[in-house]
């Protein structure tokens, strides 16, 4: 057997409804939070950036497609990658398409971006069969200037990637294999979202985060908090079509 | 320029900082949560529902497919609708692309609806789904988790109707609560081709499940807000400059995908 507690309907609905409570304080925690980002100072972006796109390059200004705001999620997916895209950072990508049409008709433009060149990004999103618009950072200061990526150099001064380089885990070793890169380059991209305003034609960056943060995650991830079974703890993802089984 | 307040990288790298830390503190209460709801006690399911499927009538233990967990989602499609719930609609556009994923974590996820099933599956056509959708038509389970309004208030999840569409049901009789509704329930009634009364006959939630053998275990159950995690977009719209700042009442900004004005 499982060994898990059984109970009557009673029993769990009491249990239930003190879980609720902490539920709803858990949502208004939340709305403050939320009400705290909109509350951080905007920052001007004074420098221009051209990036390529499935149409050709395009300014940061024009990514916004025409509406105030643009939320990007960095796809970790370097130029050294050999064989696709993190992932982990895959998973997230295919909860995405679904949020498209509603988030724009709230003028609010979805992209990702990635640093490898863009040719190797439409394959790969080809392959994924994703529709949300693809950009690559490639051969643009963009990635550095907004900590998306780091230099050689700066990786081997951030102690925790250093750590992880000279010394991964097995599921970090598997996923170099799986990302067809070194660790020293694999792990210079950095997953995150990445959130900019438009008003008046100037553009403001506002709102960075990066993992581990529950956003920087599959959007299954939170159907697996209300599971009845706990996922596993390593961060070992497959594709979806690279299940072993 | 713009009215927000603007500053330079040092002053949103000091606002920043504590923010983070915040949101830290609310992923480590989340994680702990996690394990809460893994730790109410499991109900056996002792009734037996049969339900129509595109694969002909299966038993819950049946829609499990195989694995040992089943997600539910409580889709509002009663057999009075002419189409599915809007904001179900909305949230229904992720599930999609997390199926691969949840399977490959013993999870089967499936949308649960009171429609007969020709209706469900028209509909899923008209959307482009593929997920399976199976009908409640002709059996008690949508009375039994308190997700279709019956004679009698089902057992298992009565307190907690408090939150959904059907616990607010026999309160439309007080001019008080009628006359006071948020636009989204009329909107939404029209547009599934019922009046306020036909749409609240139906509510939306989500439950999860687990087996053992030929033991159904129900674990958990969560309505209303409670399931604002499946809708992608409001995730996003939590990091986005603006926030999720509602631009008319709530949620009547919604629509289906294939029903936004160009």
């Amino acid at each position: 057997m499982h060994g898990h507690e059984i109970g009557t309907s009673e029993d769990w609905q009491a249990a239930r409804d003190e879980l609720a409570k902490l539920e709803a304080e858990q949502a208004q925690r939340n709305q403050e939070i939320e009400q705290k980002r909109r509350d951080l100072p905007w920052v001007a972006v004074e420098k221009e950036y051209e990036l390529d796109t499935e149409d050709g390059r395009k300014t940061l200004a024009e990514l916004f497609d025409g509406r105030s705001q643009l939320l990007a999620y960095n796809i970790m997916f370097g130029p050294d990658y050999t064989l696709g895209a993190c992932p982990g950072c895959t998973n997230l990508g295919d909860g995405l398409d679904g949020s498209v049409i509603h988030l724009n008709h709230r003028d609010v433009t979805l992209i990702c971006f990635s640093r490898a060149p863009i040719e190797r990004l439409t394959a790969y999103k080809r392959r994924m069969g994703w529709e949300f618009p693809y950009v690559s950072t490639f051969n643009s200061d963009f990635a550095f200037d907004f900590g998306l990526a780091l230099t050689e150099e700066q990786a081997q001064q951030v102690p925790e990637v250093k750590e992880m380089i000279d010394n991964p885990p097995d599921w970090l070793r598997e996923w170099s294999g799986q990302i067809g890169a070194e660790l020293k380059d694999g792990l210079r991209e950095g997953p995150g979202w990445i959130a900019f305003a438009r008003e008046n034609g100037t553009i403001y960056h506002t709102y960075t985060v990066m993992a581990p943060d529950p956003f920087v995650a599959p959007y299954y991830n939170f159907l697996l908090e209300r599971t009845p079974k706990a996922p596993p703890t390593e961060p070992r993802a497959w594709r979806k079509d690279e299940y072993p089984d | 320029m713009t009215d927000h307040k603007v500053g330079t990288r040092e002053d949103w790298l000091a606002e920043r900082a504590p923010l983070l830390a915040r949101e830290k503190e609310h992923t480590q209460l989340g994680d702990e949560l996690a394990q809460l709801r893994r730790d109410l006690p499991w109900v056996p399911v002792e009734k037996e529902h049969r339900f129509d499927t595109a694969g002909g009538p299966r038993t819950l233990a049946e829609l499990f497919e195989g694995r040992s967990q089943l997600v539910v989602y409580h889709f509002m499609f009663g057999p009075g609708y002419t189409a599915g719930c809007p904001a179900c609609s909305s949230t229904a556009d992720s599930f999609d692309g997390a199926l691969p994923h949840l399977a490959a974590n013993d999870v089967t996820m499936i949308c649960v609806s009171r429609a007969p099933l020709e209706q469900l599956l028209a509909y899923r056509e008209r959307m482009g789904w593929s997920f399976n959708w199976v009908s409640s038509y002709n059996n008690d389970f949508n009375f039994d988790f308190g997700v279709s309004a019956g004679e009698e208030v089902p057992h298992a999840v009565a307190p907690l109707l408090g939150a959904n569409e059907v616990a607010a049901l026999p309160l439309l009789s007080d001019p008080q609560v009628r006359d006071n509704l948020p636009p989204i329930a009329s909107q939404n009634a029209d547009a599934t081709g019922t009046d306020v009364a036909g749409y609240f006959s139906e509510g939306h939630g989500v439950s999860a499940f687990a087996r053992e053998g030929a033991s159904v275990y129900h674990c958990y159950s969560s309505y209303a807000r409670g399931t604002e995690f499946l809708m992608g977009y409001y995730a996003i719209l939590d990091r986005s400059p603006k926030g999720r700042a509602e631009v008319g009442p709530m949620g009547t900004w919604l629509r289906r995908h294939d029903e936004y004005d160009a």
